[in-house]
């Protein structure tokens, strides 16, 4: 086994996976929402970025400045419809569970309405491509996806860190009735934080477009593969998403060399069985007060 | 009158109605106590005023206009501010930080680090931890720092639910000599303690709440003073003199 060759490619593979799980865990830390419908929202950028690839040629980074917006639009969009109904609900999390599980099979059935079943991928000139340092290699198209999603990632930081609406979020996530009392319009603040997280679900369907292949049903994967990322972080922990990430897609790498690639996605399923035994709270996460 | 409340009712989703019809008024500059035994919905009456639950039924004016229903950064706008009972800190960010989200809605930031440096030479001891994660200070820290935060915005109104709740003896003396100081600064306060005795002395005025209606009212001494009040509210048979 070549262990720099798999840690290389598990890391930059890493910094794809975080940015996907971000979005995932920047909705439940702010608005307790367990989004399962994060995955196809990925999937309806990836269609996005593969039509203006193949209808106008626009490389997959060009069309995140078309997806990402898109999807903060219709992210919001749907907040502001579909989830002020389960406020004041004492079960709002499960409720959330059922609803974006019914947005995901509702958006699944249109995506193979219009794009069939069909495995789509863009193929810009650099996702087959490679860097060569002396025996190890860099996948070009891998390492894009990994620099942008670390210029992402350290925007979204910028965003809570060091803006008002980022405050707003910060106090939200950490104490809603808190942030009421000093006057935060915390329904404002979901919606936007609604909006960010799909936009961040925007620039990874960008990205997925041209580094892995994608069919409308293929969501069920992915959210299983986030959930266990966030999971293991410490749900609504951005800073244990990132390490969750990079973590797994290491030793997802480590699993695929030494049993197979078709072990590879059994190493997040299992993980996520192992951390709810062993640390339900995950690395990052708070213990829940009994 | 600030604030008057009138024939209000009020309760959580489809429960019942914990404030029942409720009518009090309360005079600028002067500090209110409200007191009732557990379930008395006390709190749910600071809640109701501050925001953070809708009235069902009646209306609350606040300087002549209705304000009732309104959100509680638009009540916050208007100078109505609540300082509730559950732990309501941002316990991963600083103190700094926590005074600084109590200025919120003061867009001009130049005024906030200006109200920060009053707040930090009224409170030296949050000066001293101004970088600390406010989760780490003592319970009367915390409580010391909730006062501050809502100092940061200068409310007409305050409400400040339970403020010695969880404290040791110490430091809920310190918190009272606090609310003093707040009471001298001119802003009108309305508390709700769970210490009556402590909580009528700092009054000027004080409501009896019983089942989510008024039950009296009157002067704080007075209603210290009332052998019924002290036997159905504070446990304390009335003394033979």
């Amino acid at each position: 086994m070549n262990i720099p060759q798999t840690l290389i490619l598990g890391l930059v593979l890493g910094g794809v996976y975080a940015l996907m799980a971000s979005g995932v865990t920047l909705l439940f830390g702010v608005m307790r929402i367990v989004n399962l419908a994060h995955g196809v929202f990925m999937l309806l950028a990836a269609y996005g970025a593969f039509f203006l690839f193949t209808e106008w040629g626009f490389d997959p980074f060009l069309s995140l400045i078309v997806t990402m917006p898109s999807m903060f639009i219709f992210g919001m969009v749907i907040h502001r419809f579909l989830f002020p109904r389960l406020e004041g609900s004492d079960r709002y999390s499960e409720m959330t569970v059922l609803l974006t599980f019914g947005l995901a099979l509702v958006l699944e059935g249109l995506l193979g309405f219009f794009f069939t079943g069909i495995f789509r991928s863009t193929s810009p000139a650099y996702a087959t491509e490679s860097i060569l340092l002396g025996d190890l290699f860099i996948p070009k198209g891998q390492l894009y996806g990994a620099v942008a999603s670390v210029v992402l990632l350290l925007a979204l930081g910028a965003l809570l860190g060091y803006t008002k609406i980022g405050h707003a979020i910060q106090a939200t996530s950490q104490n809603r009735t808190a942030a009421q009392t000093v006057g935060v319009n915390v329904s404002r603040v979901s919606t936007f934080a609604f909006g960010v997280g799909m936009a961040l679900a925007g620039a990874a369907g960008s990205l997925m477009s041209y580094l892995f292949t994608f069919f409308p049903g293929q969501h069920w994967q992915w959210i299983a593969i986030l959930l266990s990322l966030i999971v293991l972080g410490g749900m609504g922990s951005i800073r244990g998403a990132i390490v969750g990430a990079l973590l797994l897609a290491v030793l997802a790498g480590f699993v695929s060399n030494a049993f197979g690639a078709t072990w590879s996605p059994m190493t997040f399923y299992l993980a996520l069985f192992v951390i709810l035994l062993i640390r339900p709270e995950g690395l990052f996460g708070e213990k829940e007060a009994v | 009158m600030l604030l008057e409340l009138d024939n209000v009712s009020a309760g959580y989703g489809g429960g019942p109605d914990i404030v029942d019809e409720l009518s009090l008024e309360v005079e600028e500059g002067r500090t209110y106590c409200m007191i009732g035994p557990n379930g008395a919905g006390k709190s749910t009456v600071l809640k109701l005023i501050g925001g953070i639950l809708a009235p069902r039924s009646g209306s609350i004016g606040f300087h002549g206009h209705e304000v009732g229903g309104l959100r509680p950064d638009q009540l916050l706008q208007r100078g109505i501010c609540l300082v509730p009972q559950d732990p309501s800190l941002f316990t991963k960010m600083s103190v700094r930080k926590n005074l600084m989200m109590g200025a919120y809605l003061e867009s001009d930031r130049s005024v906030a680090r200006d109200r920060l440096d009053e707040i930090f030479s009224m409170f030296p001891i949050l000066a001293d931890k101004e970088r600390q994660p406010a989760g780490t200070l003592s319970g009367g820290q915390q409580q010391i720092l909730l006062l501050a935060r809502a100092l940061m915005i200068r409310p007409a109104f305050m409400m400040i639910d339970e403020p010695s709740l969880g404290l040791a003896p110490q430091a809920a003396d310190q918190v009272f000599e606090i609310i003093a100081e707040l009471k001298s600064l001119g802003i009108t306060l309305l508390l709700v303690e769970q210490s009556v005795e402590r909580g009528l002395a700092v009054s000027d005025w004080a409501f009896v709440l019983d089942l989510g209606q008024k039950r009296f009212e009157g002067p704080s001494d007075q209603i210290l003073a009332d052998p019924r009040i002290r036997e159905l509210y504070m446990g304390k048979a009335p003394t033979v003199e």
